[in-house]
């Protein structure tokens, strides 16, 4: 059996003490995770962990190996990072495909300038897939949104991202200087996928529906046709795109939070995750988080008579 | 930029409009015949209201002296006290709230008998108002209003209206939409009165029930609309404070006289809210 490998099962598991989640972050399905998990037992000759029902616990034998396990994965990856700087270092980046393609270009050309010795390998993927990129090792640092479920990553500063809405020029709330998210009620709107970005997805709709706006359909994607087209409605940070108007949000209801995210904080990852803030602070209109303003509700006699 | 074409707007609603508004903090502001002079019917009711805070900040009466409003000392009106038929005895603060909250002119004219017409017209003019002035009580402005017509409510007929003071800007209650917006701003900002009584009286202006005007400009649960409105045939208006979540505040006075003398007219309303959101709208671009 390939020890290491399933060492690595046994951390990530004794991590998420959920075989579904522990599943989705190394990029496998449960069936197989849970006869690895077995044979690894068989082959320590101990039980890892108790399965009673629904919940997955560590037993003493299993708490005790652990912290060895780590050492030993840990060890391993850095044996295999070691080996490939030898090999001309890469430095593979996740980005979410609906990072504006401007900014993207600013952090290919800000790393090449600082860090010409490392060859930047970016792709654009959505943050779940970044966050089982990264635990895999099939990306060294990404710039996901938050929140995020991800136990063994860190993460860079937070960094905050109001939107405002695109529309079609043809839209009568075109013509306003701002809307409110009610303002929008009949539209339908497009939003990245909510398997890429399940965090996001749900504070951004839990908060349309808050301020009285309920989109009658959902559409995932990061294309802007439907919009263009006058079907549909969508989030994003100030831009000029021709056909689509774009208007702040009354208040600022929807702000992204995103910050770099990695696995092993190597120094590549460290000039990245500095480059990548100040470039999102220039070229993106992000700022660091501060509190959240307090929503004050008003109570016109009307509402309760 | 090309200010809003707000006569276009009150034209399609069937009304001629004056509006003004501003940025109570930055001072912009924006206009549409902004210094007509204006009857402006209960809406006098705020100048009533900073007139008895100040005789309360200066130790000359007493905002939770009790008064008794006799039934019989009753002025006609939908609302409040003017709609009770028996004797009532609360606070002159309590008279205050129902005099702007429900529109009560029994409420106004018993604190008006207190405070006084002369004393209300000093401040203005303390104030530099120019404009402004209270000539009225609620109870006069409906005598004067069978006076001048000969005959009782309903009043629907053209030449009555055009006979009547109260909506004769030089013989009735009258601001231009510019000071009525900076009255509201000199509350907001605690300059009507002492922060006390400015403070009590943004409360009180809050509590204001109707939803038809100013307010359905702003049909939003984090956006606070305070004001005061105003009607007599034909005339409808309000005045009144937008505050939006990020801390903007906007003074608002809007006055409106529809072509037909209709009573029931949802869009006249509505065009005051609709005006008032655009010229918000204008400021904050």
């Amino acid at each position: 059996m390939d020890l290491v490998r399933h060492l690595r099962y046994f951390t990530v598991l004794a991590e998420e003490l959920h075989f579904g989640n522990a599943a989705i972050r190394l990029g496998m399905a449960q069936p197989p995770l849970s006869q690895r998990i077995k044979r690894l037992e068989e082959e320590l000759g101990v039980r890892l962990f108790d399965r009673g029902g629904r919940q997955v616990r560590l037993t003493d034998a299993g708490l005790r190996l652990l912290g060895e396990a780590r050492e030993i994965v840990d060890r391993v990856d850095r044996l295999h990072e070691l080996a490939r700087h030898g090999e001309g270092a890469v430095l593979k980046v996740g980005v979410p495909p609906d990072l504006a393609a401007a900014v993207i270009a600013a952090l290919v050309e800000g790393f090449r300038e600082a860090n010409p010795e490392v060859r930047l390998s970016p792709s654009e993927i959505w943050t779940a897939d970044q966050v089982t990129a990264l635990t895999g090792g099939t990306i060294d640092v990404g710039l996901v949104r938050h929140p995020v479920n991800a136990p063994g990553l860190g993460f860079g500063p937070l960094l905050v991202q109001p939107q405002g809405v695109l529309l079609a020029e043809s839209d009568p709330l075109a013509g306003s200087g701002e809307l409110h998210l009610a303002d929008l009620a009949g539209r339908e709107l497009v939003m990245p996928p909510k398997e890429g970005e399940p965090g996001m997805h749900a504070e951004a709709l839990a908060e349309c529906r808050r301020h009285g706006y309920v989109p009658g359909r959902i559409h995932q994607g990061a294309g802007l046709g439907l919009v263009l087209a006058g079907m549909a409605v969508a989030f994003a940070p100030r831009t000029e795109v021709p056909g689509l108007a774009w208007r702040p949000l009354l208040g600022s209801p929807i702000a992204y939070r995103v910050s770099t995210a990695w696995r092993a904080e190597t120094d590549a990852v460290k000039d990245f995750s500095a480059l990548t803030v100040r470039i999102l602070k220039e070229r993106a209109g992000m700022t660091d988080e501060a509190a959240a303003p307090v929503r004050r509700v008003s109570r016109r006699p009307g509402m309760l008579a | 930029m090309i200010g809003p074409v707000f006569g276009e707007l009150f034209r399609v609603a069937g009304v001629t409009g004056w509006l003004f508004a501003t940025d109570l903090d930055s001072g912009r502001e924006v206009g549409h015949d902004p210094d007509e002079w204006l009857p402006i019917a209960s809406m006098f009711k705020v100048a009533l209201l900073v007139e008895l805070c100040r005789q309360a900040d200066a130790g000359r009466l007493d905002l939770s002296g009790r008064v008794t409003v006799r039934g019989a000392e009753r002025v006609s009106g939908p609302t409040g006290l003017s709609a009770m038929l028996d004797d009532v005895t609360m606070s002159l603060r309590d008279l205050a709230y129902l005099m702007i909250a429900v529109s009560d002119n029994t409420a106004a004219d018993a604190l008006l008998a207190r405070v006084g017409m002369d004393a209300v017209n000093a401040m203005l003019e303390g104030f530099g108002f120019e404009a402004t002035r209270v000539l009225m009580g609620a109870g006069e402005t409906n005598a004067s209003m069978a006076e001048d017509t000969g005959h009782g409510w309903p009043y629907l007929d053209p030449e009555d209206l055009a006979r009547m003071r109260a909506l004769d800007p030089r013989r009735t209650n009258r601001s231009t939409p510019r000071e009525l917006a900076r009255l509201l701003g000199l509350i907001w900002r605690d300059e009507a009165a002492s922060p006390e009584c400015c403070a009590w009286m943004r409360a009180v202006l809050n509590l204001q029930v109707w939803p038809h005007r100013l307010a359905s400009g702003f049909p939003y649960d984090d956006v606070a609309v305070s004001g005061k409105t105003g009607t007599l045939p034909t005339m409808r208006g309000e005045a009144g404070v937008v505050e939006y979540p990020d801390g903007g505040r906007y003074a608002v006075a809007v006055v409106t006289r529809s072509f037909s003398p209709a009573l029931n007219q949802p869009r006249a309303d509505a065009v005051i809210g609709t005006a008032a959101r655009m010229a918000v709208d204008h400021l904050r671009r």
